[in-house]
Formats: structure tokens, C-alpha cells, sequence
């Protein structure tokens, strides 16, 4: 059943507007007056063109933002109320938008959207980032129209990007979902993502809430659910990947979102990920996923040297938390110099699964756990730039493939250390 | 003359519309007529109606179901004759029914002497009475109306080999406005019907009348022109007659027809009735009230004329490709239901057979501002018959009772003019008015009260109206005023309950009487105003201040 | 004379023999005192050492990091410590009972300062506890930013923190025993001021560049065109 405390009164008042829908299309934000305006008006060309004849709406979980989002979303509604444009809409298009309690955070903002999927019974929800500078109308159709027909509960997107983007997504959370889950879900961390209204229960009903991945890293932690759920996956390829800025370019927060929730989501589900064999594609809906292949000016050494800097430092924390044979390995490659020094796949699995254990283990507070890895995938991701300099797309691709096959290969180690010493 | 001699009586009058073909047959040869219409006008009376709109009965071959006139001063032997016609028209005057009769102005039929004349030769003296040219290319671009039937709006006659100008059929060739001699013999015919008492005239076709090259031919200033001529004349000879326009337009285009008072006083809201039934399916009065919205505002002398359905198809020319294709979808799936560009169901099958929906839609009918018409049949829910050919379907015989022929006829069944509906749901043993008169619960019954608590309050057809825009879009509220009388109308258009807050902040301190059962309502105060509302339900409430 | 002698003698053997006797039931009862004193600390001691192994006590001192100092100091495990001080400081203050019923004076005076005295003791190590909890917590942490964000001298950074830390934690800690409390305030004070007048120092004077690198990637976010002289990755 819906969890309706979660939304104020003032959501449930314009949900009430709303009745019933079929389709609803979330928007997340705090602060993001920049960059919803035009993200909206993509959502309502898309539901205009796409799902002309259905009940739609745009729910917009705003964390308390001081400039002109609310305003922003609301102006994209369309009723008898307005001067009529020159769009040909059916019928009404709801556009709503309203705060959230607690502070801003993510996991709550998709909780509301998740109770009002609900509440509303639609069929197919969607839910897109306000910062998707790049989106299209055609984004809406693909994400919604496998959920809406009823062919999928979950779609994944996947994006044209270069091939250093989101190295962290490619070298760390997609390979280790993939090995713990066994579903190749190319985004487990997604900016878009769509789902069905029963999968949206599913979800509120899960634990997550009462933790704090309910608030940070909820996106990984549904992706998990809808993959130990047994339901229907598919991914979908929308468009391109819109170019970092500064803010979301931070590690630490980076790796909270996604290795913090994973690391935590393993806690619930032993059962599932020790059991799982090799690893499963999905289906892949409207193909176009590229990788591009423009030079960029990155500063590899800097990575390197913060690398090298952290190893050193965190001596004492890395102690308690890898093994010495690990620890030994990692000093020694990081005294090799730039030119030789390379991060292997098989060390980096296991580093990263020695980590899963001591975190599993809580061997120091576990978000510190989650902290110290980050400087050790600096060194990783030196490597993989390295290695891929003059890489073509499939070589980059098929790199990626090695280490996830790597990645599953070594599982059976993680299930020893989890169990084993005490 | 019983009625009294109010010139604005047409903005108070509740139309039925029939064609006396399918009304009652008199004389047992299977074809309805005048001596059998007037034997029925108790029922029109019981009804409530107050004036009776025939389709056309001059004498024509019938090939467009008698749209196609081949004389303009008679009665098809079929239903009469003169004498017959007269004796109704004093009989429905008795009852207090005023008769409005059709004329096709725009066209005759090809079997008319005048077009008989005209093609004999080029050098006829009625040759100019139409619309002649000796190419196909002229007024190129001119949409087709029947686009089913017609491929081009231009015909060629054998006999006088040139091509001859039609909007509609083949055989029905369009007459020449631009000659003065047309424009006179119109006159005429119009004067012999008002001076015979007939009390208003539907013209039909009306924006066809006159072309221009490099135009659309249809709404030119010089049709408009012709209009307001005949207005004067007949304002002039005759007043109190009215004139009502059929006109298949947009609302701004409709404007027009009515001048500045001088030209029509009715005009059909066509625009309108497809989105009424749109906003029934999508449960969203946005349909309802965006057209309302572009309905220009027309001088006080003048009415819409408000219906939900007719003799012809329900058309959807006047509405987007998305929508057409909507309500193609909703109410049309079977293709047999699609002509033209329209459907040609009643108004029941429409609505399912919904006891509900019909209400909710007369309901509005009701309340709408606007003259409402009744087609004939849809007092007690007719069916329809879609696998008769053309527009047939909707008008097959009047259901009186379950016996013979509906009571329609003592003929033999075969020799009728048109297929009973014999299905279980529809058919006359179902429905019929002999049995709905027996049971206070009938859709007859109910529109007989609906009918009285119309005309009890003159609010409806000459008030003004003013929407209320509540949150929740799947209710319609407005309010109707007239001088110093409220009414509040709130219509439920969704098939599940409904809550609504309605502002009603400018009424404070009022009382609002429900009008059916005259019960008060909770008074309205600083809050907004909550009302709930069943499936399809609809409320209608007289504001007062006591 | 010698009659006298022995008369007193007598006398001062009889006085002694009856104080003595007088002595004895107090004495058998600050024994037995002790005796079952003896019992229940080591029942409490069993208790306690039986809960703290419940809770996984030794795991948190682990991260404390009071077992590494207790191993330096060749001390047994925190629960054994634990368990072995409460069982001591029950006995004691059992011992103390027996002596104060052993009437004796002067006694009385200093078995109640004992008693006053051990919430407070046990207040203090609590704070201590809590105390070398945070440092240890607090040291890591800065470690974990200083060097996910690239700042020179982690480690230093790191052990400030925990020596301001376990200094503070110090000073309320002998403020609530009492001891040379306005000392120790002093010593803090004296030495928090100083460590953040250098630290002023250093971040005004020294640190200019990355102050002002540091402040630009917080407030202003249009910095990046023209000076841009890096493509950033987006690690999603």
C-alpha cells in the first residue's frame, strides 16, 4: 500500500487534482532553475507527441529550492485555464510540483515520486534528471512506451558518451553489479531510468528507507532491487550523455552514491549474489549506444600522483582493511614510476572485493571504508586512460568486457572472506 | 396564432427535429405523413417541445433524401399534399408548436424544371440559373463534401456538354446566385411558405452559395450579402419569422452569419457537438471549454443552435487530425460507422446505451447557452442501423409500441420505407414510446422533466455564462445569469465518483436549490464550495440570497 | 611497691584483653565483610565480563584504538581491563565498609570521600573512552579528506586532529577527577589557541593559492571558461 505519510499535504492536494494517470514523468531537483525549464518542456513535447491520448503527468519532488524551479515546472502544464497555445493537446497535461520533507536529498525525492506513481495507478513512471541538458522528446517514448506496453517492468538508458566518461560507472559499479547480480545492466546508475507501476510498489515496500541509502545512492539500491526482484529488465538507448560540470565531477560523492549503496545493498542479499553464476545481458530496446572518440586534455598525472600519495598515507587505513598480500602488492606498484606503473585487473578486483568484505565487516566506520578506496581508483583509472589512449570504441568495450569476466571470476574469493575470519 | 408575438421567441424554444417520412404513417403505404404527423403532435406536446423543425418534403427524387427538391411550392405526393401540410401546420399552432420548415437554397435537383431548362441548351434563358463552364478547372482547390461519393465538384452533362458547378451530389446542381433572377425566385418560395404561417426557415447549406476564383467558395462577403437581403425582405413582410444557418464552420467563420443582427438569427454550433462527446470519453472538460472559449460573442438578437445530434453524420470536420482519429477510435471502431468524414450513429449506441452518459449529455444540451434541438427518436433512445446505406441508418421508423411495424404503419413490413431496428437491444420491442409512457423511470419520462425545468426557466436560452475552473478537470461547471437570476451548473464528466471545490467566493451567503428536487443545498461561505459527484451525475442549482 | 606493679599490670592486661575483646566482633565483621564483599565483586566482575563480551566490546575499543595502546602497554584485553577494574573497585570499596565498621576514626571521613569520589571516576573514564573513540574517528577522517582532496600533508593534518582531540578529551577528564583541572584547561587552552593561530598563519600567508582555489570550486561556479585548461570527466 502507499506509504502516504511521506507526502505533505500540499503534494497530496495537487496529486488529488490529478485523480488518475497513465503515464508520470518525475523530476528530481533542487535548485536546478538553469537547466528544468527546458528539461520540462522536452518531457511535455514528448508526452504530447508520444502519448497524445493517455493521462499524463509531470511530478516535480523539489527539495526546497530558492529559485524560479517550481514556477518553471508548473509553466509547462496544459489545461483550459491558460490562453490557448497553438498545441493541439487532447486533453489536460498535469504539471506539478511541490516540496518534499527533510532536507534535500535524492532517495527522498524518489521516494515521493514512487508514492505518487502509485497513488496515481499509473501504468509507466519515468524518472529524468533536471540537469539533462541533452534530452529529447523521443527520450520519453523510448523510456516509457516498453514499460507502458507491458513488455518491461525496469529500463535501464544507455548513452552515447566518450569513452573516459564515467570511468567509475565502467571500471567499478557496472563490472561488480554485473558480478554480484548477474544482469549486465551497462547503467545501474542512472539519470534516467523508467519503470511500471507495480514495480513502483515493489520498491516502496522495500527496507531502504529507513537507512541512509534511502537518502544517498537510492538509484543503485532500486536497480538492485528490480534486478533481485526477478523482474523484467531491458535498456534503452536515449541520446547523449550531458557534459560533467564541476559539482558532479566529485569522487567522494560519486562513489558514496553508487559503491557506498552497493556495498550496503550486498548486506541483504548474500543469498542471491553467492548463488549467482555468469553473468546475463538484457535486452537492449532502440540500439545507438556509441562511444566517442574526440581527444580530451585530462590530467593523468595528477590522478597518478594522488594515487601514490594515497597509498602512502592511508597506510594505517588501508592496513585494517586489505589483506597484507593486497596492501603489499599496491606498494609496490606505486613505487614503479608513471611509465610502468599499471593498475591490473585482477589486483583491482581483488582490492575492490577486499573492500566489500571489510565493509561488510564494518572493520573501521564503514563510510570511511567507502572514502579510502577512492584514492586507489585514481591509480585504476590512470591505467584505464593509459591503456585506452588510442583505443578504438570496440577495443574500449571489449577491455571493459575482460575485466567484468574477471570481475565474476573472482567472486567465489569474496564469499570466502565474507565468511571466513572473524 | 396562439403563441404570443415575442420576436425573440426562437432563443426560448425547444426544437424537434423529424423528417415527416419517419414519423406515422396514415394511410398504410409503409411512408410517413403530414395527416400522420398531426395525429402525433400530442406527443410532441406531451414532450415539451415547442417548435418542430421538418426536413425537407417538396417534392424531389429522393436521391439525397429529398435535399434534392425538384419543386419548391409543393408537397411530395409520398406525404400529402398542400391541404394536408396546412392542416398540421394549424394544428401544431393549436398546441402551441411552431413549425420551421427547410430550404435548400444552395442546390436543386437535377429533375428540377428550372435545371431541365438550363441544360437544353447554352442559349436557354434559364441557362444562367446555374452554374455553368466549359472546363473543370475552374475554382480549382474547392474541397469535395461528400468525399465518399464525389470525386470532383464539377459534373459533365451530356446534353448541353459543357460542366455544371456542385457542392454536394452529382445530382443536385448548385444555382447561380450571381443572377438576380435566382435571387428573386428565392424570395418568392420563402415568401409563399411564411405567408402560409410556416413560422422560421433552416438553410440548408448555406455558406456554398456563391463562388469566386481563387477563393474556397465557401462564407464570401456576397453570400452574405444574398443573406441579408432575404433578412430584410422578410423582416420587412413578415415578422417574427426566423432564419436558421446551417453552416459547417469554425466559430470565428460563423460569425458572420449572423451581420450585425441583420442577417441570421440562428446559426448551429456545429464545433461544439464532437467535442461534447470527446470530453465524455477523455474525462476532461478541457474540449468543452476551449471552444466555448473561441465562440465569438454574437449580437444579443441573435442564438446559437445547440444539438447533439442530426440527421447526418456526427461530423468531425471541425476538429484536429488527432482528434478526429481519437474519436474515430472511441466511438467509431467498426468501419461500417464511418461516412465521410463523420459517423453516423445515434445518440444511445454513442453512449453505449448508457442511461447515464444520455442524461449527462442532455443534461448539458439543457444548460448550454443556445436553442436545443431533440432529434427525433432520441427521447427514448433509439438505435440505429449502420449497414443502411448513406446517412439511412439514423433514420429509420418511429417507435411507437412493440406490435406491428412499431405502430409506425399498417403496411406490410417489407413495403416500408426504410428497415425497422429489430435488434434485442434497440429494437422496437425494446424501446418504444407506448412502454416508456407506462414507467415513471424512462428516459421518455425523464426527458419530459427535464424538458419543463428548461422552459420554467428562461436563464438558459438567454442568459449569460461564465465557466468555473476547478482543480479537477474532469467536471464542467459555468453559471448561467440573467438579470438577477444564478444558476450554477456542475456536470460530472468522469464514469468514476468525483469530488470538486468550486470558487464561489463572489456568491457568498447564497443558498443553493437544487432544481430537480427544489431540496436547498449547504449555504455557500468563506470556504470553496465542496460537492461530490456520482458517475456522469450532474447538478443544477438556483443561487439565492435569502 | 611490687604489689602495686603487678596490680597495675593486671590491670592494664584486663583493659587491654577488654578492649580487645570489644575489638574482636568488629573485627570478625569487617572480615566477614570483606569476605562477601569478595564474592560479589567477583560476581560483578563474571557479569560485566560476560555483557561486554556480548556487545563486542573489545571490537569497539578496536576501533578506539585502545587495544593498540593497551598491547603497547602489555595490558590485557579492554573487556578483561574493564571486567578486572570493576571487580577491584567493588572489593575495595567492600574493604573500605569493613574498615569503617572497624570504628575506627578519621576512617569514616575518607571512606566517604571514596565513595563520592567513584561516579566521578567512573564518569572520567567514560569520557576517556568516548574521547580516544572520537580522536581516533576524527583523525581518520581528515586523513580520508586531506587526501581525496589533495591537500599537502594529510598525516600531519590527521594527527593534529587527534592530538587536539585527545588533548581536550584529557582536560575534562581531570577536570571531572578534580585534579590540577585548572592546570590542564590551561594546557589546552595554550595549546588549542596556539594551533590555530599557526594554522591562521599558514592558511592566510601559506596557503593563499589554495584558499583561493578552494573558495572559486565552492561559490563561484563561471570560473571555468577561458581559464579551463582541462576537460573534466564525470566519473558516472
Amino acid at each position: 500500500m502507499a506509504d502516504e505519510s511521506i507526502l505533505t499535504d500540499e503534494f497530496l492536494r495537487q496529486l488529488i487534482d490529478v485523480g488518475e494517470a497513465d503515464v508520470l514523468v518525475g523530476v528530481p531537483t533542487y535548485n536546478n532553475a538553469a537547466t528544468v525549464g527546458q528539461v520540462v518542456q522536452a518531457i511535455r513535447a514528448g508526452l504530447l507527441k508520444y502519448f497524445p491520448r493517455e493521462r499524463a503527468v509531470i511530478v516535480n519532488a523539489d527539495g526546497g529550492s530558492r529559485d524560479s524551479t517550481s514556477d518553471l515546472v508548473r509553466g509547462a502544464s496544459i489545461n483550459d485555464l491558460q490562453h490557448s497555445t497553438d498545441l493541439n493537446a487532447l486533453r489536460t497535461l498535469h504539471s506539478i510540483s511541490a516540496e518534499y520533507a527533510g532536507g534535500p536529498a535524492t532517495g527522498t525525492a524518489l521516494r515521493t515520486i514512487l508514492a505518487s506513481a502509485e497513488l496515481l495507478r499509473v501504468s509507466a513512471c519515468a524518472v529524468v534528471s533536471p540537469e539533462s541538458t541533452t534530452i529529447e522528446p523521443e527520450w520519453i517514448e523510448r523510456l516509457l512506451r516498453p514499460v507502458y506496453k507491458g513488455n518491461y517492468d525496469f529500463v535501464t538508458p544507455l548513452y552515447r558518451r566518450h569513452k573516459f566518461d564515467g570511468l567509475l560507472m565502467s571500471n567499478l559499479v557496472y563490472p561488480m553489479t554485473r558480478a554480484f547480480y548477474g544482469k549486465r545492466v551497462r547503467e545501474p546508475y542512472a539519470a534516467e531510468f523508467s519503470f511500471s507501476g507495480q514495480l513502483a510498489s515493489h520498491f516502496l515496500g522495500q527496507e531502504i528507507w529507513t537507512h541512509e541509502v534511502g537518502q544517498i545512492g537510492t538509484e543503485i539500491a532500486l536497480t538492485i532491487s528490480a534486478v533481485t526482484g526477478g523482474f523484467r529488465l531491458a535498456q534503452s538507448f536515449l541520446g547523449d550523455k550531458p557534459r560533467a560540470d564541476a559539482r558532479s565531477a566529485d569522487l567522494v560523492d560519486a562513489m558514496r552514491q553508487t559503491v557506498g549503496a552497493m556495498f550496503w545493498s550486498l548486506e541483504s542479499n548474500v543469498s542471491l549474489w553467492s548463488a549467482n553464476g555468469q553473468s546475463q545481458t538484457i535486452p537492449t530496446l532502440c540500439e545507438g549506444q556509441e562511444v566517442t572518440l574526440e581527444p580530451l586534455r585530462i590530467n593523468r598525472k595528477r590522478l597518478f600522483d594522488m594515487f601514490r600519495s594515497g597509498v602512502a598515507e592511508l597506510k594505517p587505513v588501508l592496513e585494517s582493511i586489505l589483506s597484507p598480500v593486497t596492501l603489499g602488492e599496491l606498494q609496490g606498484i606505486a613505487a614503479l614510476d608513471e611509465d610502468n606503473f599499471t593498475y591490473g585487473d585482477e589486483l583491482w578486483a581483488r582490492t575492490v572485493y577486499e573492500f566489500a568484505a571489510s565493509y561488510h565487516k564494518a572493520v573501521i566506520s564503514r563510510d570511511h571504508v567507502v572514502q579510502a578506496l577512492a584514492p586507489l581508483y585514481r591509480g585504476r583509472a590512470f591505467t584505464f586512460l593509459v591503456q585506452n589512449r588510442e583505443a578504438s570504441a570496440e577495443q574500449v568495450e571489449q577491455n571493459i568486457e575482460n575485466f567484468c569476466l574477471t570481475c565474476e571470476r573472482l567472486k567465489p574469493s569474496l564469499l570466502e572472506m565474507w565468511n571466513g575470519r572473524k | 396564432m396562439p403563441t404570443p408575438q415575442d420576436q425573440f421567441w426562437y432563443k426560448d424554444a425547444i426544437i424537434y427535429q423529424v423528417h415527416v417520412r419517419t414519423f406515422f404513417d396514415s394511410n398504410g403505404d409503409g411512408i410517413g405523413d403530414f395527416r400522420g404527423l398531426a395525429q402525433k403532435l400530442d406527443h410532441l406536446q406531451e414532450l415539451g417541445v415547442n417548435a418542430v423543425w421538418l426536413m425537407p418534403f417538396f417534392p424531389s427524387p429522393l436521391r439525397d433524401d429529398g435535399y434534392d427538391i425538384a419543386d419548391y411550392f409543393s408537397v411530395h405526393s409520398s406525404y400529402g399534399n398542400l391541404d394536408d401540410f396546412k392542416a398540421f401546420l394549424q394544428a401544431a399552432h393549436d398546441r402551441g408548436i411552431r413549425v420551421i420548415v427547410e430550404l435548400v437554397l444552395n442546390h436543386t435537383s437535377d429533375q428540377h424544371p428550372w435545371f431541365q431548362e438550363s441544360r437544353k441548351s447554352k442559349d436557354n434563358p434559364k441557362r444562367d440559373w446555374y452554374v455553368w463552364s466549359d472546363t473543370d478547372t475552374k475554382y480549382k482547390g474547392v474541397r469535395i463534401i461528400f468525399v465518399d461519393t464525389e470525386l470532383s465538384n464539377w459534373a459533365w452533362d451530356p446534353v448541353s456538354k459543357e460542366y455544371y458547378w456542385h457542392r454536394f451530389f452529382s445530382h443536385q446542381p448548385d444555382l447561380n446566385y450571381d443572377n438576380p433572377a435566382v435571387r428573386e425566385e428565392m424570395w418568392v418560395v420563402m415568401k409563399f411558405w411564411a405567408e402560409m404561417g410556416v413560422d422560421g426557415f433552416r438553410l440548408d447549406a448555406i455558406p456554398y452559395l456563391v463562388e469566386r476564383e481563387g477563393t474556397s467558395c465557401e462564407n464570401l462577403p456576397e453570400t452574405h450579402a444574398v443573406m441579408r437581403d432575404l433578412r430584410a425582405r422578410l423582416d420587412k413582410n413578415y415578422p417574427g419569422k426566423m432564419l436558421l444557418a446551417e453552416a459547417n464552420q469554425w466559430p470565428a467563420d460563423l460569425r458572420a452569419y449572423f451581420g450585425e443582427g441583420d442577417e441570421f438569427h440562428m446559426a448551429f454550433h456545429f464545433p461544439l457537438m464532437p467535442r461534447m462527446f470527446m470530453g465524455l470519453k477523455l474525462e476532461d472538460r478541457k474540449p468543452i471549454t476551449e471552444i466555448l472559449k473561441q465562440t465569438p460573442q454574437i449580437p444579443s438578437s441573435c442564438q446559437w443552435c445547440l444539438f447533439l445530434r442530426n440527421h447526418d453524420e456526427l461530423t468531425l470536420e471541425m476538429v484536429t487530425d488527432v482528434e478526429r482519429d481519437y474519436m474515430y477510435d472511441q466511438y467509431a471502431y467498426d468501419k461500417h460507422m464511418r461516412i465521410n468524414v463523420g459517423i453516423r450513429r445515434r445518440l444511445a449506441p454513442l453512449l453505449d446505451n448508457d442511461r447515464r452518459r444520455i442524461e449527462l449529455m442532455n443534461g448539458m444540451l439543457m444548460s448550454l447557452p443556445g436553442t436545443p434541438i431533440v432529434y427525433y427518436g432520441d427521447e427514448i433512445g433509439m438505435g440505429d442501423n449502420v449497414y443502411l446505406g448513406d446517412r439511412n441508418g439514423v433514420r429509420t421508423p418511429m417507435q411507437w409500441n412493440g406490435g406491428w411495424n412499431a405502430g409506425f404503419s399498417t403496411a406490410d413490413p417489407e413495403s416500408l420505407y426504410s428497415p425497422l431496428v429489430l435488434n434485442p437491444v434497440y429494437g422496437y420491442q425494446a424501446v418504444n414510446v407506448e412502454s416508456q409512457k407506462r414507467f415513471d423511470h424512462s428516459l421518455l419520462c425523464w426527458m419530459k422533466r427535464i424538458l419543463k425545468v428548461r422552459k420554467a426557466n428562461p436563464v438558459f436560452g438567454r442568459g449569460s455564462i461564465e465557466f468555473l475552473y476547478p482543480a479537477n478537470h474532469r467536471i464542467l461547471a459555468y453559471m448561467r445569469q440573467l438579470e438577477k437570476e444564478s444558476i450554477l451548473v456542475v456536470n460530472n464528466l468522469s464514469s468514476t465518483a468525483q469530488a470538486v471545490e468550486l470558487d464561489l467566493s463572489r456568491f457568498k451567503g447564497n443558498i443553493p436549490i437544487e432544481m430537480f428536487g427544489r431540496n436547498i443545498f449547504p449555504r455557500v461561505g468563506d470556504l470553496p464550495y465542496l460537492l461530490t459527484l456520482g458517475p456522469y451525475q450532474f447538478y443544477w442549482f438556483r443561487l439565492r440570497k435569502i | 611497691m611490687r604489689d602495686m606493679i603487678v596490680n597495675e599490670l593486671t590491670q592494664a592486661t584486663q583493659e587491654l584483653v577488654r578492649e580487645f575483646a570489644r575489638f574482636l566482633p568488629r573485627l570478625l565483621v569487617m572480615l566477614i565483610v570483606v569476605l562477601v564483599g569478595w564474592l560479589i565483586a567477583y560476581l560483578v566482575k563474571w557479569v560485566l565480563r560476560s555483557f561486554l563480551r556480548l556487545i563486542k566490546f573489545d571490537k569497539l575499543s578496536e576501533g578506539a584504538g585502545a587495544t593498540q595502546l593497551l598491547n603497547k602497554a602489555a595490558l590485557p584485553s579492554s573487556t578483561e581491563l574493564v571486567s578486572r577494574f570493576a571487580f577491584w573497585t567493588a572489593w575495595l570499596g567492600f574493604v573500605l565498609l569493613g574498615v569503617s565498621a572497624l570504628g575506627i576514626l578519621g576512617m569514616q571521613e575518607y571512606v566517604t570521600r571514596f565513595f563520592v569520589f567513584l561516579p566521578r571516576l567512573l564518569v572520567a573514564l567514560i569520557f576517556l573512552f568516548i574521547g580516544l573513540l572520537a580522536a581516533s574517528f576524527f583523525s581518520r577522517a581528515a586523513l580520508l579528506w586531506a587526501v581525496n582532496t589533495d591537500m599537502p600533508s594529510p598525516r600531519l593534518l590527521s594527527s593534529a586532529a587527534r592530538v587536539l582531540i585527545t588533548v581536550f578529551t584529557a582536560s575534562a577528564v581531570f577536570e571531572e577527577l578534580g585534579l590540577a583541572d585548572s592546570t590542564m584547561l590551561l594546557a589546552f587552552a595554550i595549546v588549542l589557541g596556539a594551533v590555530m593561530l599557526g594554522l591562521a598563519i599558514a592558511f592566510g600567508l601559506g596557503g593563499q593559492d589554495l584558499a583561493r582555489r578552494f573558495l572559486e570550486a565552492r561559490f563561484a561556479k563561471e570560473k571555468q571558461e577561458g581559464k579551463d585548461r582541462e576537460d573534466e570527466l564525470s566519473p558516472l
